[in-house]
Order: structure tokens, then sequence, then C-alpha cells
């Protein structure tokens, strides 16, 4: 369904992606991993339309969409819920949800409706504050409203950028049954997450990206055996280990 | 070409400059023009000090410039007081119209601060049209005197050119003097990044004031200069809000921070009607069109314009080549790499789990009815590393930010070293021991990488406004003490050799180290570090780790908010957790890693620490 | 000391906080959608009544159909001012921006000199010039028309704000501009709509203002300064805030005028604004914004 290839991207005198190619199939969870600053979301801004790439092509349902406008990449039904869920804060619940549907033109306030029931049947907590502000909601609350917002959308795939960031772990795991939920029932998902672990377990393909680069590109769960992964994203450093018990030990000498 | 030379080259030049110019151009009309524009270049170069140089927006420069010339103009028409004492009293009435401006302006900046400063401004100006028993309102004053030197009356625009060009020189002198010096210094960090910089222990709000005044005395004898050269004459229309816009705008043509800019664009912009007076009335909208396109094509000026050719680069390094600076930093560069490798260390140094530094007792932070942290308890041993953990919004920064100053607390005590800091300025905990980086970087950005950490260095030295500008010995050896402290911890980072570039143009993980550095420079005893591993690499994040010991090996305590948990498990001698602003355990980190609260709350049975 | 003085001079007052506020509500949505604070705000309420009164004297063309040119006029000016202004300095920092919008202000008021000339000019009223009794309080039927068209703008916006998709996409577009291009709203036309939007208050402003005062060059100046002192002390950026504010401002200067100092009357708005700056910055609506460290 989408198709990224070699793409390089600046900001300013940085170069943030160094050649990322990816791909996602209909119907699939791909999630998109690594460290802080390794690049995650520069991508996904890409993909969006937000920053135009300096190199590479990206495909989408066949078409090509390279240094396509935004608002034209969301008309074509790529949806993104970015990282940081910015909600709009002075505008309640429902004109939230509403606005996720500006997209989709031509279409019935009857479609409409069934989607924004739709959005209510999976987040009941939403139907309930639906007259509340943007900047009266929890965190797990805004995470969930970011999401219905791009379900709104409708749209063929829909990416979701650290939908897990700062919230409680239990929190997140909701978050992560809701994703599962949403991609059972027909929506293509590229999830881009820190919380490697979590992301795996939902996920059918991985690919891991270190300082702009692919380093590793897997099914999830060869990804969650690999060695590499244990070592850098799921566990410890092991030198840093090391100096910590270098340090204990002598301090147990003092 | 040595130093000696290059002294003696500028003094030189312009004493034949001064002498000659007179004699060159005989016109009167024209010398009164050069007067007038070195009138304005003077309030362009107080402008430049208080914008250019500290940040500040003020659009009331013409008024400040209108007090120093009614002033001067009441004293000697009114009360019969020789000209030179004008002066002095243009310059300080000016001064303190411009604390009074600065006081309540304090907590202001950007648009909000334009605004103030306009109304103030305008304030002014309706002061002097209406107290007619002092000012004569819009008639105006009349039959200003000239100085006198002796028995010799300067009255025609050629022998006041002398007084004019002498004040200019001496005024730009110091302003360039000032730049770099430590009250200068002072004023950039404040303008790069103001909470970076009360956070680096310069008092924002002494500075600020010390700004306004400056610039606002500058205005002052600038007025002096207008009301007793020229037409003798002054009356309330010319100080308006419309005249504070065009020294705004000579100081931005000329280049905003330049000292020689603010000269440029005033004597540009005074001369420039002249050349185009046959537009008549079109001028002032050739003027305004002019201005804008200035502002879209040529956003710092002719400096900067100027600046950036490659021919004045090499005049630039020419030109500081032999400076004392330089050949310390040099020097500096030159050592060999002394105090051992990275990887090495000395753990005795690093007493660990020492008497208590730090003591919280119920510290609390309300916003409204958002209890962000809601009755915490913590301590710190000297020598310690201490990891501050838990979820976003557990009030982790919150905490920190009451630590530092940046927060006042709700509640509740903090105590260093026994002193009690709750409340307290930034600065003034900052020069008590206590020094900090951010979680989103606060560099000063357009500054160089060695005068990031000097300024670090600034509550632990003295240097005022006149020990700065007139160099005194005092100050010239604090200011080698000052660098040679600031190369050393350059050098302890790692950005040894990148002393002139400029802080903006360092890779992330670099400016992350720029930041220890500076934090370090403070001498601090405490160390805050607010998730300073973010967006590091592995090896990044490795030689963090090295460098967080080899900080405690010279006796600073570190306490770290973090959400790396590698990190904190392996470089933590205690942790300490929070959830919703309580906290939840306390511990070694094995202790932590088991606490049930904990993985419930935060750590999670999926994400695994191995 | 009589009540009937007093209720006058409330009338005048409220009328003059109507302007402030019109021109306070242009200046805060401009903000609120660009973050960019217009210096030239007062201009738009200049430019249109000067326009107005060439049409009305010159052309002798009747009120309601200058209105509507005004009108259009102004909107297009709108369009033509962030293309020029604010556009080409949409990613610079805020001084060279704020001198950008003081140049265009400067630019609008010495071209009205040049093409009207320096004396000012009358704006024919629209209205009957004897007062009218209400209650026995003598008023100025201008300032009854004043404070009712305003409110019935207010009227307007409100409706257009909260209850249509339009109105919320550009709340949408001046809160987040990043989250709204995601959505697919095109931020481009609404950052457009909104100048011509301010620009239509201004026009209103202007007519309205018009036939009070006369029509001069330095007119918007004086309006523009003031609006922007409403608007930080009704809390910069909250529209009900800006309205309140130029009200609030607006009477206080008709009253302190007449019992304090009618020589300072300019004063009083920036010894508000002073005061307000010091004991509350965050104005009468505005929301604390802490910076994050």
């Amino acid at each position: 369904m989408l198709k990224v290839e070699g793409i390089e991207t600046w900001y300013g005198a940085i170069q943030a992606l160094k050649g990322i190619s990816l791909d996602v199939k209909q119907g699939e969870i791909v999630a998109l991993l690594g460290a802080n600053g390794a690049g995650k979301s520069t991508t996904i801004m890409t993909v969006t339309g937000m920053i135009k790439p300096a190199k590479g092509r990206i495909e989408f349902l066949g078409q090509d969409i390279t240094g396509m406008e935004a608002e034209d990449i969301a008309e074509i039904g790529i949806a993104c819920v970015p990282e940081g869920r910015r909600i709009f804060p002075g505008l309640t619940v429902i004109d939230n949800l509403m606005l996720g549907a500006t997209p989709r033109k031509r279409v019935s306030k009857e479609e409409i409706q069934k989607d924004l029931d739709r959005v209510f049947v999976i987040f009941p907590q939403l139907e309930e504050f639906k007259g509340r502000l943007g900047w009266q909601l929890s965190g797990g609350q805004l995470q969930m409203l970011a999401i219905g917002r791009g379900l709104m959308a409708n749209s063929k795939i829909l990416l979701l950028d650290e939908p897990s960031l700062g919230l409680a772990p239990v929190v997140v795991q909701e978050v992560f049954r809701v994703i599962k939920e949403i991609n059972k029932a027909g929506t293509t998902i590229l999830l881009v997450e820190q919380n490697a672990r979590m992301a795996l377990l939902i996920a059918n393909r991985g690919f891991v990206l270190e300082t702009g680069r692919v380093m590793l590109a897997d099914t999830a769960t060869n990804l969650l055996a690999n060695e590499e992964m244990k070592a850098h994203y799921l566990g410890a450093h092991a030198h840093v280990k090391e100096a910590r018990q270098r340090r204990r030990s002598e301090r147990g000498r003092v | 070409m040595n130093t000696r030379i290059k002294s003696l080259l500028v003094p030189a030049v312009l004493v034949v400059v001064v002498l000659l110019l007179p004699r060159l151009i005989t016109s009167s009309y024209w010398l009164n023009l050069i007067n007038l524009a070195i009138s304005f270049s003077v309030a362009c170069l107080g402008l430049n000090i208080v914008l250019g140089y500290a940040g500040q927006l003020s659009l009331a420069q013409a008024a400040f410039w209108g007090v120093g010339a009614y002033t001067s103009a009441i004293l000697t028409t009114q009360l019969g007081l020789p000209v030179w004492t004008g002066m002095f009293a243009a310059f300080f009435v000016a001064a303190l119209c411009g604390v009074l401006l600065g006081i309540p302006t304090l907590k202001l900046s950007g648009h909000y601060l334009a605004m103030a400063t306009i109304g103030f401004g305008i304030i002014l100006q309706l002061i002097l049209v209406n107290e007619i028993w002092l000012t004569n309102g819009s008639d105006g004053i009349t039959k200003i005197p000239s100085p006198w030197i002796g028995s010799f009356e300067l009255k025609d625009p050629a022998t006041f050119f002398y007084v004019a060009a002498v004040s200019l020189i001496l005024l730009t002198w110091g302003a360039i003097r000032l730049k770099n010096s430590r009250v200068g210094r002072a004023f950039m960090a404040i303008r790069e990044n103001e909470m970076a910089a009360g956070a680096t222990g310069v008092d924002t709000t002494y500075y600020k004031i010390i700004a306004f005044a400056l610039s606002a005395g500058y205005a002052g004898v600038g007025g002096w200069l207008f009301a007793h050269g020229g037409s003798h004459y002054i009356s309330p229309d010319t100080f308006s809000f419309e005249q504070s816009v065009i020294l705004l705008v000579m100081t931005v043509l000329g280049g905003n921070g330049s000292a020689i800019g603010s000269i440029v664009g005033g004597t540009l912009l005074t001369l420039l009607p002249e050349v185009l007076r046959f537009l008549k009335d079109s001028y002032m909208m050739v003027y305004a069109a002019g201005i804008v396109l200035i502002m879209i094509f040529m956003p710092r000026g002719i400096a900067g314009l100027v600046g950036n050719l490659p021919a004045s680069l090499r005049f630039r390094t020419w030109w500081n080549a032999d400076s004392t600076a330089a050949r310390q930093v040099a020097a500096a560069s030159s050592q060999e790499n002394s105090g051992g490798s990275r990887k090495t260390y000395r753990p005795e140094d690093c007493a660990g789990a020492g008497e208590v530094l730090l003591t919280v007792k119920g510290l609390a932070k309300h916003f409204g009815g958002l209890k962000a942290v809601d009755g915490v308890d913590m301590q710190v041993r000297r020598g310690e590393i201490q990891a501050l953990i838990g979820p976003n919004g557990s009030g982790k920064t919150t905490i920190l930010n009451m630590l530092s100053g940046l927060y006042i607390p709700t509640a509740g005590e903090i105590s260093l070293g026994g002193a009690a800091i709750a409340g307290k300025k930034p600065h003034a905990i900052t020069s008590l021991g206590m020094a900090r980086t951010f979680q989103n970087i606060r560099l000063f950005g357009e500054l160089t990488v060695l005068e990031n950490v000097l300024i670090g260095r600034h509550c632990h030295s003295r240097a005022g406004l006149f020990a700065s500008i007139l160099r005194l010995p005092s100050q010239k050896a604090e200011e080698a003490g000052i660098r040679a402290k600031a190369l050393e911890m350059l050098e302890f980072v790692g950005l040894k050799g990148k002393e002139f570039a400029q802080a903006n143009s360092l890779p992330y993980g670099q400016q992350r180290l720029l930041e220890l550095a500076r934090a370090l420079a403070s001498d601090p005893q405490l160390l805050l570090l607010d998730e300073p591993a973010a967006g590091l690499n592995a090896a990044e994040t490795d030689a963090l780790v090295g460098l967080l010991f080899q900080i405690c090996t010279r006796g600073v305590t570190i306490l770290l908010v973090e959400h790396d948990m590698n990190l904190v498990m392996n470089v933590s001698d205690h942790i300490t957790v929070l959830n919703f602003g309580r906290k939840i355990a306390e511990g070694s980190a094995e202790e932590i890693e088991k606490n049930q609260e904990v993985i419930d709350a935060y750590l999670g049975t999926e994400v695994g620490n191995a | 000391m009589d009540l009937s003085t007093n209720l006058q001079m409330l009338a005048a007052g409220l009328a003059m906080g109507s302007i402030y506020a019109l021109v306070a509500l242009g200046f805060v949505l401009i903000f609120n959608a660009v973050n960019v604070v217009n210096f030239a705000q007062g201009e738009f309420a200049m430019v249109p009544a000067f326009v107005a009164v060439w049409l009305m004297s010159y052309l002798h063309l009747s009120f309601a159909v200058t209105c509507v040119i005004t009108v259009v006029f102004m909107g297009i000016f709108g369009i033509v001012f962030e293309r020029i202004a604010y556009y080409p300095l949409r990613h610079r920092s805020f001084l060279p921006v704020i001198i950008s919008t003081i140049g265009v202000g400067i630019f609008l008021k010495n071209g009205a000199q040049i093409i009207f000339g320096a004396e000012p000019l009358s704006m024919p009223r629209p209205t009957p010039v004897t007062a009218l009794n209400i209650f026995g309080v003598f008023v100025d039927p201008q300032y009854i028309v004043i404070i009712l068209c305003t409110l019935a703008l207010l009227g307007f916006q409100y409706f257009f704000f909260e209850k249509t998709m339009l109105g919320k996409k550009m709340l949408a577009t001046a809160q987040d501009k990043q989250m709204a291009r995601l959505l697919g709203i095109r931020v481009a036309t609404m950052i457009a709509i909104t100048f011509v939007y301010s620009s239509i208050l201004g026009a209103a402003a202007g007519i309205l203002v018009g036939p009070i005062f006369f029509v001069t060059k330095d007119m918007g100046a004086m309006i523009g300064v003031k609006a922007f002192c409403s608007s930080i002390v009704g809390g910069f950026g909250s529209v009900p805030g800006a309205i309140l504010g130029g009200v609030i401002l607006g009477v206080i200067e008709v009253f302190a005028a007449y019992y304090i100092s009618s020589a300072y009357r300019d004063a009083f708005a920036f010894i508000i604004l002073i005061l307000v700056l010091l004991l509350r910055p965050q104005g009468i609506f505005g929301e604390k914004i802490a910076e994050k460290a």
C-alpha cells in the first residue's frame, strides 16, 4: 500500500534521514522503531507531506506522492495521529472529531454520523465527555481522542506517532489493545514507537532506525528474538552495566 | 604586526578624521547635518545596548532623547547652569527615566514590552506638551546656549562638531568595551535565553534595569547634543513615537548588536532624506517601503551583510590574533591532554553517600487546581548520583524547577548545604552552589562556545560597569581567570578546539556537552540534570556515563531526572520514584527494580530491565 | 456630577469602547492565527474611513452603497496586506515583523496624505445630528448606531465561530497550524480569510467612527495603539477579552478625561495598561502562561 524508497531529508544543515526505505502492505501493522533522534518522526513527517524530502520517492496505492502538499496527502487517504496528540485545546471533543473528517469530500452527513458513532463505540469515554474542551482532558483521554479523530478520516492507512508517550503503563496497554482492534476492523497501521517491546507484540513487521538509516527490517517475531535488538532496545547496554558494577565494588572498598 | 601598533592605529585614524573633517566640509548646512547625525547615532548606540546586546525592544528611545534635551535646556536656560553640567544632568535624568521604565516592564518581553515602551514614550511626550510651567509646552524652548571651553564659545557647527565627535567616539568606545566584558556577556545571555541566563547565575532583573538605564542615558546625551547644537531650539513634536521608530530603524538597518552599525545606520538615515529631498511628499512613503524591503531582504542590517564577507572575517581574525584572549586560548589548545583520559577515574575521590547536602521537606506546587507536586520529602547526599524517575506528569521537572528557583514552591522547605533556598531567585541559588541543565537544551545560541562557558563563571566574578569599560587591572586579571576556568571545563567535557564555534552550529550531542560545561563552570556543589540522555545515541550515552562518573570524582553531587532506565539503573547510587506528585518509593537500583508499586505505576511488566 | 451628564459620557465611552473593541478584535484574530502583532491595525480603520469619505463626498454615492464598496475594498486590501506584509516574513522572528508592519502603517498614512491632502476631512453622517432623548438623557444617535452595529457584528462572529464548520476550521488553524494541515485544512486559505475579516472589522470601525471625528491620516495611530492596550487588558489572545478590554478602556477614558484631566486623555489608556501589566499581566481572561523549562 505504502512504499518509501531511499528518502533523504534535511533539517537545515543536519541530515535527519540518510536513505530510508520501508513498505507497508494492506491490512498490516508495521512498527517503526528506534531511539530518540533516530529519525522516526521525521519519516512520518515526510510521508505526510509536512517536510519535503531532498531525495527519494514515496508511493501510495501506486500513486507517486513525493513532494505533495500535506493537505492533498490527507485527502488521498493518509491520516496521521502525530506525536504529542495535538488536540485543539480550545475546541470540544465533538469539534475535534468532526474536524478529523475534513479530508473526506463529497460524503453525506449520515456517513459521517455513522463513523462518529463507531468511534464512540470504540471509545465510550469520549461520548461521555463530548462537550468538554480539549485542554480539560487528561493524557489518556487525549490519546483516545487523537486516535478517534484519526479514525474519522476513514483513511486507508493510519500513521500513529508515539501513542504511548507520557502515558502510564496501564493506559498504554489499553491504547495498544485499541490499535489492535482498529487494525482487525480493516485499517492499515504504521506505528512509530520508542516502546519497542509493546509495539512488536502487536505488529506484523518492524523496521528499526538508527541515526537516519534502517538498521534492521524483519517480522515482529524475529525482531523480538534478535540479539542486537535485545541489547540495544529491549535491555541494558552491556558496557554501562560493567561500569556500574565496577563502581559498586570500588565503592564497597571505600 | 604587533599589538602595540594595532592599539595605536585606531585612535590615530580617528584623531586625523576629526581634525580634518571641518576643514574638508565647510558648508554650515552639511556640518549641522553631520552634528544631527551624530546626535541620532548616539541615541542609536543606546538603543543598540538595550535591544542589540540585551534583546529588550524599546520603542521609547526618542522620549529619553527628549528628556535629555529638555533637562539640559531647562537647566541651562532657566537656571543658568553651565552647559557641561547640563550634559551630565541629561545623562542621569534620562537614565533615571530608563530605570522607571525598566522596573514595571521586567516581566515583559516581545510585543508586550514594545507596547509598554510605546505607552511610556507617549506619556513622556504628553508631559512635555502639557507641563507648560516646566517645559514651555508646544512653544518649545528657544535660545539654548552653546557650550563653552574656557573663554571659547563653541557656537558654530564646525566647532560644535569637535564636541559631538569626541562624545561619539567616547560613547562608542564604551559600548564596544562593554560588549566584550562580563556585563556585556550578561546582557547577551539575557537576549539569547533569559531563563538559562538566570539559571546560569545572571541576575536578570538587575542587568535588564542597567540596560534600560544605560541606553536611556546614552539617548539623553544624544538629546543634549541635539539641544545645544544646530538650531538651539527644541519642541515636544520632535520627540514622538514616529521618531522612536526612526531610531529603531536606524539601529536595525545598521545591524542590531553592532555599535559601529548604529553609527552607520544613524548617519545614513539622517543624510538620506537630504539626498531624497526631490521626492518631496512621497519621501516618507519611499522610506516606509524601504523599511519593509530591508526587513525582508536584509534582516541583519548592514553589519550583518558586511560581517559575512570573507574579507571582513579575515580582517577580524588578523585584528584579534594577538589579543590576550586569543593567546590564552591558543596556549590552552596546544597543551597535551592533562588530567587523564576519559575512562579512568579515582573512585576514592568520589566519596559517595556522605553527609546530606540537599534536604527537601514537604515540597508542594499547585497550579490552580492541579497539584503537580503534592508533599515530597527527599534527601541528596554529598558525592552521590541520585536519580528522580517517574511517569510524565509525575512532577519530576516541577521539582527540578523548584530546586533551581524557576518556580516558587506553594509549600515546603528546601535547604542546600544548610542554606534555605526555597523561593529564591535562580541566580541566587546558582551562586549558592546549584547548577542545572535543561531538558530542551538552552544554550546562548548566537554566542560562541567559549562565551557560553564564560557566562557560567558569572556568579564567581565581580567586574561591574566601570571596571568593565575602563578595563582596570583587577578586571583584566579576573577575565584571564574566568577564561582559564572556562577552557578547563571545555577540555573536561571534550570540546577543546571548538572555542570559537557558534553554539548553534554544534551537533546535538556536543550542544549537550556544552550545556554541561557551562553548568560546571559555576563550581556547583550540586548539579541538576534534566534528561541529559534525551536525544543521544548509544555511543553518546556511554560517553555521558563516563563523564558523569568523572564529574562525581571532582566532588560534584548529581541529581538527575531521566527516562532512560538503563542509564538510571546503571549510574545511580540512589533512586527516588515519583507518581502523581508524590514519592512512592526510594532506594537502590536493585530495590527499585523489584518494587511492585513502581512496576505497576511506571516500569510495567512488558518493558523489561535486564 | 449629575446623572444625565454621567450617562451621556457613559454612552460616549461605550461607543468609543466599541470602536476600540472592533479594532482590538482585528488584532487578536490576526495574532491568534499567525502569531504576528500587526502594528498597522489602526490604519485598517483609517484607510476605509478615507475611502468612505471619498465615495460619499466626491462621488456622491449613498451611504448604503458606500458601505458595500468600502467593505469589498477592505476585503481586497486584507489579501494584499497579507501577501506583502505578512507572507514574506512569516518565518522570521518578531522584530522584523514588528518593524515591517510599522513600515506599512507609515506607508499607508503618508499615502493617504498624498492622495487626500493634509487637511482633515469630515465624513457625512448617516444619522441625524440632533441628539436623541432617551429616558431624559441626550445621546448622539451615532453612538447608538456604533453600539448596535458592534453588537450585530459580534453576534455574527459568535455564530460563525461557534456554529459553522468553516469557523471551526479557522479556530483550529489558529490553535495548531501544523495539525490543521495534517487534517487537510487549507491553512493558507484560512490565514487569508483571517486577514480579510480583520480588515472588514477595520472597515466597520472606520465607517462608524468617521462621522464623530475628523478623518485624518493620524486617526488610525491612536486608535490602533489603544486597541492594542485593550487587548492586553482583556487578556492577549482572548476574543472576549479584546471586546471587554476595549469597552472598559473607552469608558474609563471618557470619565478620566472629564474628572481628572482632559489634557492627558490619551495617557489614560497607557496608565491602565501599565497598571494591568504590573498587577495582572495576563489580563482579565488571559491564561498565565508559564514557560516550560
